[in-house]
């Protein structure tokens, strides 16, 4: 439960398990916002709808903002403490629904090591029993339903995210780097 | 019924992506990017990672804990503005959901929200052109 304080607490600084890295914000930039409104089709899973809509304007890296819709399926999971104390915090159980109702959502196109498509991907909801939840979004497994599903997408022009090892946290995510060109 | 009406004019420009380290405060992160990367003023246009703890403004003062680790932002929206004295603030206000998936809502505390294991953040720079009241 929520604790409602009547001042400001003290934030948490936590201890993970690697060094400390100096590196406290990586970033990049492109020179210009390149938008591209999606309107993705009913059937296919998120992965698949938003991955070969942005391949068919060669966009590989981007930041998308998903508008709503309903869900056939929804596979999503929270992030728990790990009592383990290898990581800080990993993600619990998976959750599977069915006629979910996407009511805003967030997602980053990369790349994984391999230099496969990945996207990261959180997200608010509303349950078939009307109780409205959010989470981590598995969208492999996460099928878009009737009436479709809208997004906008921003390119990150030369941006590459890519899956990376943090030895800090012991986890791995999108990091950036200046996309090298393939030509 | 006094009219006031100020547009701001003006046209979006670069497009910053940062992955935030754990510990650091995601609002000040936002107005640290912007720095970083030049910006005075900026809209954020995607957010997504975790918090150690969530921190929400209470509209009679105070605030609303969620504790984690990890509290996950599933929603962010906001902007950075440059101050009269120079200084940068960002006003961030967003959905955060907590370990057992319940969500909560409300203005990100300055100072006071930080990063579990990673944050990652899409500003895009705000250009304004002029001032018309």
């Amino acid at each position: 439960m929520p604790e409602q304080l009547p001042g400001l607490p003290r934030p948490r600084t936590l201890r993970h398990p690697g060094p400390v890295s100096d590196l406290r914000i990586e970033h990049r930039h492109a020179a210009l916002g390149r938008h591209f409104r999606l309107a993705l089709p009913p059937g296919l899973s998120l992965h698949e709808a938003l991955v070969s809509a942005l391949a068919g304007v060669a966009v590989h890296n981007a930041s998308m903002t998903l508008l709503g819709g309903e869900l056939q399926t929804l596979s999503y999971c929270l992030a728990q403490p790990d009592h383990s104390g290898r990581v800080v915090a990993t993600y619990g159980e998976l959750r599977e629904t069915t006629a979910a109702r996407l009511i805003f959502g967030n997602a980053t196109l990369g790349r994984s090591a391999a230099g496969l498509p990945v996207l990261h991907c959180h997200a608010a909801f509303r349950l078939a029993d009307g109780c409205v939840r959010g989470g981590h979004v598995l969208t492999e497994q996460t099928r878009i339903g009737a009436g479709g599903i809208s997004a906008l997408a921003t390119a990150l022009d030369g941006i590459e995210l890519r899956i990376g090892y943090d030895t800090e946290t012991r986890m791995s995510f999108l990091r950036p780097r200046t996309e090298v060109s393939d030509a | 019924m006094p009219e006031i009406r100020l547009v701001e004019h003006g046209r979006m420009g670069r497009v910053a992506y940062g992955r935030i380290a754990p510990n650091e405060d995601l609002v000040q992160s936002v107005e640290k990017l912007c720095l970083a990367e030049g910006f005075r003023h900026a809209f954020v246009r995607g957010a997504l990672g975790s918090l150690v703890d969530a921190c929400l403004a209470r509209p009679q003062g105070g605030c609303q804990l969620i504790r984690g680790p990890a509290v996950e932002v599933v929603s962010l929206a906001g902007e950075v503005r440059a101050q009269p004295d120079g200084s940068l603030q960002a006003a961030l206000s967003g959905v955060v959901v907590d370990t057992e998936g319940q969500v909560y809502g409300g203005p990100f505390v300055a100072g006071a929200n930080p990063v579990c294991v990673t944050f990652e953040l899409t500003l895009e720079e705000w250009l304004p052109a002029a001032v018309e009241s």
